[in-house]
């Protein structure tokens, strides 16, 4: 085929054709590890569609085609009341562009699947149709405009604006993915989530990460559901746990370097739908580093090569801490500080009179201006590092945490979870980590980090200078030494 | 009432507490005139002033009310909520836009770490600069379809113009960063079409 490749091991490459994230599929399958059946259609075909405005010659033929190998694979059928498949499209290019493109789920639910599923189980049914987009009736057209979307969303103004900040050239286009469905919301041994296979905030070597019971992915992005702690899987789902940590370690062994996996499990059986380098920064980069040469999957030069400079000024940011950490959230505005807990801009202006002031609501507005410059931090409960209140705080050089998905604001109190914090205590925020703890913590800033120490030490001894330096000179130091060899 | 009470009425409503100063910004009043009409409105019962470090003007819960009920008069009599409505939507498309080249203004991946922009390198800044000139463009439509549908919102083409035009000129913390920037005025503008359209948060 021209425009399509299967996801099956033997599918090879390179990721300027497949995207990131097919490729990433592939090398899960390489691994034996469960990913839904589906195809790839390629970057070649989308960068077709956007300078003819339509399909290319055969791709129509190809997808049909495609859909018929898909639907044999599973044993179901697409659009069809018995045994109905339904799949997912979402883009995937070969750079990463986060949030900027669509995903669109759950396509061949026609009103004829959709008595197919309710006949199997209607509150499935319910959940699956109350989610649906508007679409045509006919599952080949649900799946031809869908296609279509994701192609455009290439172009969409706010991916073009993205690509010209981070100098991404607009020709790549984005290569698409359209798999069978599984379902988090199939019953109440379903759920997804997210995972990485070692801490992303101190590296240390335990999987992290969110998941979501009985539903699907796009209901933690809604904000419409809160997400539990990973080790939650852990007693609720055993084998999904056990799969879980043992894919990771597979992974991990891969890549040679922390993992980053989104998953769902649906009725006990996992299926991994991501997998991507974790990309860690600042000390969670150098531990990941050390303890890797430790155990030998890296050498020490590859360790030295894989921390920047820059990660070293991060370890060295002030960070909180605290043995009472309640809530995280997004860090959207570095540091670290002290205050009362109010819930209005009235209350956060009152009790500034008296001393620093932590400002928490659901998200900020305008209103909350006078608030934002009388508190000396903020915490929200919606939005990311781009929300009203985050570009609010860094200007006013405030640390922020934003996107507390568990955060509750009421008018004396809030909650994190189950924990009731009054109007009026006192609590710590981290704005790089996205911590927040009650009470008031330490600020500190790590001076003693031993994995620092070590991965410095190899750095001199590459560069075979001992003498007192700056941190970052040593490495730079190291790095030019490597990069010569 | 007479219309510009409610103009700056509505200023409290969608900028929350300000001075005199701001609310004469964003209405296009001068000072002493919405000195005099605040006056009045706190007769009234519907603005206050709170004295103190952050001095300011703002709404009563009376104040909030009667807002919310004669902007809807203002937007009913004069027939305008289709094309407000639709206009929102539009604004609702540019909205993420705007806030990740705030983001971008202020911040930069460096090696994967977000790190604060520290406008040394004038080559981005003014990539970014561009992408908000862009942007700006852009909206002028919305712009235009919301003074056409309401003159009142005339004053937020004016406002955002006019803080892109300080920034282009040098004052870049007219970009995100103070009140009066491009963000803070696209902010309240987002807050205004959520009021008038009684859309809650």
């Amino acid at each position: 085929m021209r425009w399509i490749r299967p996801l099956s091991g033997d599918t090879d490459e390179p990721v300027e054709i497949l995207g990131a994230k097919a490729q990433g599929l592939l090398v899960l399958r390489r691994l034996g590890l469960p990913v839904p059946s589906g195809f790839v259609i390629t970057t070649d075909a989308c960068r077709e569609f956007l300078r003819a405005g339509r399909f290319p010659e055969g791709l129509a033929d190809e997808l049909v085609g495609a859909m018929a190998w898909l639907a044999a694979g599973t044993g179901r059928r697409f659009g069809g009341a018995r045994d109905p498949l339904l799949v997912s499209v979402r883009s995937g290019a070969s750079v990463s562009m986060p949030g900027m493109m669509d995903t669109i789920l759950n396509l061949g639910l026609t009103s004829e699947a959709a008595a197919g599923f309710a006949a199997e189980d209607s509150r499935f049914a319910a959940d699956l149709l109350s989610s649906a987009a508007e679409l045509p009736d006919d599952a080949n057209a649900q799946l031809t405009s869908a296609v279509e979307t994701v192609f455009e969303s290439w172009n969409s103004s706010r991916a073009r604006t993205y690509r010209e900040l981070n100098d991404i050239p607009h020709d790549l286009g984005t290569a698409v993915i359209v798999q069978a469905m599984v379902f988090g919301n199939r019953d109440e041994h379903s759920g997804t989530g997210v995972a990485f296979s070692r801490d992303p905030d101190t590296g240390e070597n335990v999987p992290y990460g969110d998941v979501l019971f009985g539903h699907q992915g796009e209901d933690v992005v809604s904000g419409r559901t809160a997400t539990h702690p990973l080790c939650e899987l852990a007693s609720r789902e055993p084998t999904v746990w056990t799969g879980l940590v043992s894919a990771l370690a597979t992974v991990e062994s891969h890549y040679r370097d922390a993992c980053y996996v989104e998953f769902t499990f649906q009725s006990g059986e996992l299926w991994l739908l991501q997998v991507r380098p974790g990309r860690f920064v600042g000390g969670a980069a150098v531990r990941v580093a050390v303890e890797l040469a430790d155990a030998e999957v890296i050498t020490r030069e590859e360790a030295l090569l894989r921390v920047s400079p820059q990660h070293l000024s991060q370890v060295r940011t002030p960070h909180m801490t605290s043995a009472d950490v309640i809530a995280r959230g997004i860090g959207a505005g570095p540091g670290v500080t002290v205050g009362r807990i109010a819930t209005t801009t009235e209350a956060a202006v009152r009790l500034s009179a008296d001393g620093p002031v932590i400002l928490v609501r659901p998200e900020t507005s305008p209103h909350d201006m006078r608030g934002l410059a009388a508190a000396t931090g903020i915490i929200t409960a919606r939005g990311g590092p781009a929300s009203h209140a985050a570009v609010v705080a860094r200007s006013m050089g405030k640390p922020a945490v934003v996107g507390v998905a568990e955060l509750v604001v009421d008018s004396g109190s809030v909650r994190f979870g189950a924990q009731v914090i009054e109007a009026g205590s006192v609590v710590t925020i981290d704005g790089t980590s996205g911590e927040v703890a009650r009470g008031a913590a330490r600020a500190t800033t790590n001076s003693t980090d031993a994995h620092l120490h070590r991965l410095l030490a190899w750095a001199d001894d590459v560069t075979g200078d001992h003498s007192d330096r700056e941190e970052s000179r040593r490495l730079i130091a190291a790095q030019a030494a490597l990069r010569l060899r | 009432m007479s219309k510009d009470d409610l103009l700056v009425l509505h200023a409290l409503r969608c900028g929350g507490w300000s001075s005199v100063a701001r609310v004469a910004e964003a209405t296009g009043l001068a000072e002493a005139d919405v000195e005099s009409e605040l006056i009045d409105l706190g007769i009234d019962g519907l603005v206050t002033y709170d004295s103190g470090a952050f001095g300011a003007w703002g709404l009563t819960a009376a104040g909030k009310v009667a807002d919310a009920d004669r902007i809807n008069d203002e937007l009913e009599s004069a027939g305008a909520r289709p094309a407000v409505a639709a206009a929102f939507e539009r604004f609702l498309v540019l909205n993420p836009e705007l806030l990740d080249l705030c983001t971008a203004w202020q911040l930069r991946a460096v090696d994967g770490v977000m790190t604060v922009n520290d406008h040394h390198d004038a080559a981005y800044d003014a990539r970014v600069l561009d992408r908000f000139a862009d942007l700006d463009r852009r909206v002028a439509p919305v712009h235009t379809e919301l003074s056409t549908a309401l003159h009142r919102f005339g004053r937020y083409e004016t406002r955002l113009t006019g803080a892109l035009a300080r920034a282009a000129a040098g004052e870049s913390d007219y970009l995100a960063d103070r009140i009066g920037s491009y963000h803070a005025v696209w902010a309240e503008l987002h807050e205004d079409l959520l009021a008038t359209l009684g859309t809650p948060r």
